[in-house]
């Protein structure tokens, strides 16, 4: 920046706050420069393995400090959001979508942002997923599966086996014999609430051939997901399911009545186990493939994957390179994998060596069959807001299903 | 210089600095947001003008919830102003433990709404509320209800907490009104012959009229801003169907992305608020006159 531009910015009315601005911007390469991260916060052990990480690559590259923050999951969108809005933009950004910023021109592309070798050994489908409109602007940091879960204990009272809940049929009849002989239980928990609500939505609309997203085109209020919205009402208005899904949020609401014992099935996640521990359950669990209603009778498995991505500012390309680049280092990024506990990794190396790891390999096995959001549509997150905050009252005796399907739809460009 | 600096301006000076810029700087800003087109991320894309305003206006959530707002302000307001005139009433009247009494009326406006509104939000779950255990235990009801999962029972309990949070100021502001009844009327009345309720209609209740037209006024602001009891307790849902116009501005920008439709339901909430500002700064200054 040239002398001539710093004297217009001091002469500028809001002198302090354009010199701060420029003096940012001077900084070069060479220079000691400062790059923030905003990290998702899998687990309490994410703020430990960053501070090591980051002592280790200050260590290596003495002139780039870096300061992370590591964020909770229920503020990490909105402080991002606000970043954005107020242009104070962090370098590196770690979130479950990236398409929004990468459609305001923010992001570098995934070529900038790492080099190619790292690039080149992520699993392609998740290199997929992480473009806007043909290019890659994000990485994939981790991904997770699901899986649905059941209660051992229950099923056993209710004489009814892992097999039988193969398909939906299957499934109803299974939760009707619970619903008898063990009365006192939900017999399938089915938070539609806020929190999550978008991939109950997901899981069950595509075991039924139905879906949000195919070939290019949003399907939100297509036929399948309305027969998919009715089976579901009908579950709760036989009582199989808990009474009010619209306000049943997974965490507070199926997480907590299954690690009491007191719902018997549940979409749940390859984080579940982790949960339940935290929970101090003794529940005796078991997981299985999800019931299916698709016509050729595969059972699919949500696939969701989080990302990081980087911010264009002038001069922090180096750094942000640099750093993530560090992060991928195989060392590292096992580090980074344990403290996020029991994801599934992003790069094809990782994968290998973790396949033997017999809590992983059920869900390394169904990722074939995977479905994901729609993540690189730019409107994605609208829907996946209204989605969250309406889906659960199709389920409510009375709805009008198309309708809330179609306002839904209406958020999709 | 010497004449400015021996004016009013270096007095008034850092108090309109901070009215820029704590009040007519974000008014400023709230007005000019509503009127840019935003990217969902929150980047501005220029102007679009009354497009905003459009498109909040053509919300189908939109109508539902100002109809509710309505009714939550009003309900709220009447029934808190209601039961604080009985325990305005109460907390005047000599009585062992009156202090006690006064405060633990403090208990409720102490704590963070946010923390009262958790408690209350766990007291009525379906699963674990201890309201449905204390029911059961009772024989009132047979099966667990789930409160908060339908608006028809959910918007009455909302109802209830904001009552609840609002009744210790409200209280505290009559009391003080009350306080500032001179006694020799009582007397005087009594003298007269009067029974107690034409002594409260005839004397109390027109003295009050200040406070509880303060007490009125500033209830009217808080309810309506209302946000942590509805958020932490319904977050709305389910769905809208317990959202007031505030709740669906923080919900349309931060969960449905649109950030445009929000500054502009922003900019129409703070009119409401302009009105009753402006209705309470008329009627005070004609509560004044009549007192000169």
């Amino acid at each position: 920046m040239s002398n001539k531009a710093l004297k217009r910015g001091i002469a500028a009315a809001a002198a302090g706050l354009m010199a701060v601005t420029a003096l940012a911007g001077c900084a070069t390469d060479s220079g000691p420069q400062t790059i923030r991260v905003v990290a998702a916060q899998y687990t309490d052990d994410m703020q430990a393995y960053y501070d090591d990480l980051v002592t280790r690559f200050e260590e290596a590259n003495p002139n780039i400090t870096v300061e992370v923050e590591v964020v909770s999951w229920n503020d990490i969108d909105q402080k991002l959001k606000t970043m954005v809005q107020t242009n104070d933009l962090p370098d590196i950004g770690n979130l479950n979508y990236f398409s929004s910023f990468a459609a305001d021109g923010l992001l570098y592309t995934a070529e900038e942002l790492v080099p190619a070798d790292v690039l080149a050994d992520m699993v392609p489908t998740f290199i997929e997923n992480s473009k806007y409109e043909g290019t890659a602007y994000a990485v994939p940091d981790l991904a997770s599966a699901r899986l649905f879960f059941y209660n051992k204990d229950i099923f056993e009272k209710a004489g009814v086996t892992e097999a039988d809940i193969a398909t939906w049929d299957g499934l109803v009849a299974a939760a009707k014999k619970i619903k008898t002989a063990v009365p006192d239980v939900v017999p399938i928990a089915l938070p539609l609430g806020p929190e999550e609500a978008q991939a109950e939505f997901m899981i069950w609309a595509n075991s039924n051939d139905g879906g949000v997203y195919s070939n290019g085109e949003w399907t939100i209020d297509s036929e399948k997901n309305v027969e998919t919205m009715e089976f579901l009402a009908d579950l709760v208005a036989q009582g199989l399911t808990n009474p009010t899904p619209a306000t049943f949020d997974r965490t507070s609401g199926a997480f907590a009545l299954f690690s009491e014992g007191k719902a018997a099935m549940l979409n749940g996640a390859i984080f579940l186990p982790g949960v339940l521990e935290d929970n101090g359950s003794t529940v005796n669990y078991g997981f299985t493939n999800f019931p299916t209603n698709r016509a050729d009778g595969k059972s699919i498995t949500l696939g969701v994957q989080d990302y990081f991505f980087g911010f264009k500012k002038d001069g922090n390309k180096d750094a942000v390179q640099k750093f993530m680049s560090f992060i991928f280092e195989p060392d590292n990024y096992a580090g980074f994998l344990k403290a996020a506990g029991g994801f599934l990794p992003a790069t094809v190396s990782a994968g290998e060596a973790m396949s033997s790891d017999p809590a992983l390999a059920p869900y390394i096995a169904v990722l074939p069959n995977a479905v994901f959001y729609p993540g690189s549509e730019a409107s994605w997150p609208a829907v996946q807001g209204e989605m969250q905050q309406t889906i659960g009252t199709a389920v409510t005796a009375g709805a009008d299903i198309k309708a809330i399907l179609a306002a839904i739809a209406a958020k999709a460009e | 210089m010497k004449k400015i600096l021996a004016g009013p301006l270096p007095w008034v000076g850092p108090m309109l600095i901070l009215i820029f810029a704590v009040v007519l700087w974000p008014v400023f800003e709230m007005l000019r947001t509503s009127v840019l087109e935003i990217s969902s991320s929150g980047r501005e894309r220029g102007f679009i003008g009354l497009g905003n305003y459009e498109e909040l206006l053509a919300n189908p959530n939109l109508p539902g919830a100002f109809i509710r707002t309505i009714s939550w302000v009003l309900i709220v307001v009447a029934i808190t102003i209601f039961i604080s005139l009985f325990l305005a009433q109460l907390l005047n009247a000599n009585f062992p433990g009156r202090r006690y009494v006064r405060w633990a009326l403090i208990v409720p406006w102490a704590s963070s709404v946010i923390m009262t509104a958790t408690s209350f939000r766990w007291m009525l779950d379906g699963y674990y509320g201890i309201l449905n255990r204390i029911l059961l235990d009772l024989g009132l009801i047979t099966e667990t209800v789930e409160w908060l999962g339908d608006p028809e029972s959910s918007f009455p309990m909302l109802i209830a907490v904001a009552v609840f949070v609002s009744l210790p100021f409200t209280t505290f502001v009559l009391l003080a009104g009350l306080q500032t009844v001179p006694g020799e009327l009582y007397e005087a009345a009594r003298v007269d012959g009067a029974t107690s309720w034409k002594s409260y209609f005839g004397i109390t209740f027109p003295l009050l009229r200040t406070s509880l037209f303060v007490a009125t006024v500033i209830n009217l602001i808080n309810v309506f801003n209302q946000f942590p009891i509805i958020w932490v307790m319904t977050q709305g849902g389910p769905g809208y169907e317990t959202d007031t116009t505030t709740t669906l501005m923080y919900k349309l920008a931060f969960k449905s992305q649109e950030i445009g439709q929000s500054a502009a339901l922003s900019v129409l909430n703070f009119a409401v608020i302009l009105v009753f500002v402006l209705i309470y700064l008329r009627a005070s200054g004609y509560t004044k006159k009549e007192e000169n």
